[in-house]
């Protein structure tokens, strides 16, 4: 299982990607990155992407739902429940 | 379909073959019998509500299949459909309800904005009556659709009865031939597109397969509907293409026909397209919501390499080129393209509006009411014609049209934004890219996050610029003191 918080690392890969002018204390984390046009359909790609390399997360796998990626908060939560399930089907 | 109209030929599909898979959606498949049976509890519904036959009703357009009886349920009672995106600010639909004349917005899934609830999964017991075509005529208003994209209110094109018989009879005749098809639908449902993926295919007893929105992008995905459903036609705009050759799923040999709109087909994606579907016809379709489909160019591989043509008008389309005086064009030239087809909206809902934009033959050559589209078009010496661009504001991102200038308008309502210029850069994959750079009044406020909540209030999501560039210095002006938008593009959209 692991519940390590992950906020500190999607809230920079998404400073650095998609907000270059901006402070990374000054994203807040339920800011709505998708109502706000911060990460549009493709942008949603490059992010998975990069949830699959850092994380090992098996998107595939899981309902991809844009709710799942509105916030820095919402995204952390949906790594730590896609490694939850990786972790209860390898045990 | 002639006599019947679109929701009879319908109904007829589901007393002949009620079986007959009509939707697949997820891992279901929707037969004609049980769409039919959803729509008739969905015409039910709206008459619990109360409303008169004849006021318009709007419907939430997330795509599944309830939405879809929905809709067939509405207009079997008469009313006309303003089909609303599910992306848009709750102010501007308002807005749009107000001008449309919607008392009511109705949907079929529950979500915060979607008005009022229609549960078509369970039968309160009784069977509804049989599904029946309102008989309004060929003036009576199906569908509402919007014009994609710019700021403020969207303009609202009714596209009638006879419109929309007129184009499922020629579409079925150009792409499905003598029977049924199984035909992708990627656009969105409140997309002018889906007249053809999902109207004519339900008119004509074919069996649609409905891409689900939130996995749009996801490559693999829409490889694997294709394939398993030995799908035998795709409608989209080039970003699905684009998408589809990222991944290295295919060749999908049983796929007959494959329709690029809505943008510009980069070359390069062309030849690779070729060898995905290797056993399709290439076409590349243009037309504008206002006049439905008006130029079907079937791509064979002479001339590959340069701009896809637009080809020939289809059967029953005029189409004139204007130039700046406006003079109408005979021979070599460039202008700006008015067509008038057999399928186009009589106008907008707003009459000023439809004035504009709704023109006569320019010489009174014929009695013909032209779309003035606001497309740049060539014309060679040997007749092709070519798209060159927009001849106003108006910049295509992903399949919806934004106006650069009422971007510019949203982003200058900022206090503290004294200067903007927005434009449409191009991208590999998505196409067009919308660019903004603006100036601040001071250094460090507002930022880019703070920016972005301030057009998303005020701006429909395609029209949210996807790259923003704070500049501290003023904007390079032209002689007549306008800023400088040819230079100011050309700087900015490298290095994206």
């Amino acid at each position: 299982m692991d519940h390590t918080d992950h906020t500190a690392a999607i809230r920079t890969f998404v400073v650095e990607e998609f907000l270059p002018d901006v402070r990374h204390e000054d994203l807040d984390l339920g800011y709505d990155l998708i109502a706000n046009g911060v990460i549009d359909s493709l942008g949603l790609l490059k992010l998975i992407a990069w949830l699959e390399d850092t994380f090992d997360v098996p998107v595939d796998d899981v309902e991809l739902n844009p709710d799942s990626f509105r916030t820095v908060i919402a995204i952390n939560a949906f790594v730590s429940a896609a490694l939850e399930t990786t972790a209860v089907r390898l045990s | 379909m002639d006599d019947a109209g679109l929701v009879g030929a319908i109904a007829g599909q589901a007393k002949e073959r009620p079986a007959a898979p009509a939707l697949c959606w997820r891992d279901e498949e929707i037969g004609y019998g049980e769409l039919v049976l959803r729509a008739g509890r969905a015409r039910a519904a709206l008459t619990a509500l109360g409303l008169e036959p004849g006021t318009p009703v709007a419907v939430h357009a997330e795509k599944t299949p309830d939405t879809i009886a929905l809709v067939l349920g509405a207009l079997s009672a008469g009313h006309p459909v303003l089909l609303t995106s599910t992306t848009l600010p709750s102010d501007t639909e308002a807005h749009l309800l107000d001008k449309a004349g919607c008392r009511v917005k109705v949907s079929a899934v529950p979500s915060p904005s979607a008005g009022h609830v229609v549960d078509l999964s369970t039968s309160d017991g009784g069977t509804p009556a049989p599904l029946t075509e309102h008989d309004g005529g060929q003036d009576a208003v199906l569908f509402m659709l919007t014009s994609s994209g710019s700021t403020g209110v969207p303009k609202i094109i009714p596209l009638t009865a006879g419109g929309v018989g007129r184009f499922v009879g020629w579409a079925s005749a150009a792409f499905f031939g003598d029977g049924p098809k199984t035909v992708l639908n990627y656009a969105p449902l409140n997309f002018d597109l889906c007249l053809l993926d999902i109207w004519t295919t339900l008119a004509t007893g074919g069996k649609v397969v409905l891409v689900d929105a939130r996995r749009a992008t996801r490559a693999g995905y829409l490889h694997e509907l294709i394939e398993r459903h030995r799908v035998h036609l795709v409608q989209a705009v080039p970003m699905c293409y684009q998408l589809l050759l990222e991944s290295t799923a295919g060749p999908h040999p049983a796929v007959r026909y494959v329709i690029s709109t809505g943008d510009v087909l980069p070359p390069r994606c062309l030849r690779r397209l070729r060898g995905l579907f290797p056993g399709a016809q290439l076409y590349n379709l243009y037309g504008c919501t206002e006049t439905n489909d008006s130029f079907l160019h079937p791509i064979d591989d002479a001339g590959a390499d340069g701009p896809v043509p637009l080809g020939r008008p289809i059967d029953g389309v005029s189409a004139l080129l204007v130039d700046r005086d406006g003079v109408v064009l005979e021979g070599e030239g460039v202008g700006e393209l008015l067509v008038n087809t057999p399928f186009q909206a009589p106008g907008y809902l707003d009459a000023a509006l439809t004035e504009r934009a709704f023109v006569p033959h320019p010489a009174g050559r014929d009695r013909l009411r032209y779309f003035a589209s606001g497309d740049l078009v060539r014309r060679d010496a040997d007749g092709a014609l070519t798209l060159l661009g927009r001849n106003d504001f108006q910049v295509k991102v992903r399949g919806s049209r934004v106006n650069t200038q009422e971007v510019e308008r949203a982003l200058l309502a900022h206090p503290d934004i004294p200067e903007a210029v927005v434009f449409g850069a191009p991208d590999t994959i998505a196409g067009t890219v919308l660019h903004a750079v603006v100036r601040r009044r001071t250094t460090d406020a507002p930022d880019s996050l703070a920016i972005r909540r301030h057009c998303a209030t005020r701006l429909p999501a395609a029209a949210v610029p996807a790259v923003l560039h704070l500049v501290d210095a003023a904007l390079p002006r032209t002689s007549t003191g306008k800023p400088d938008r040819k230079q100011i593009a050309s700087t900015y959209s490298k290095g994206h």
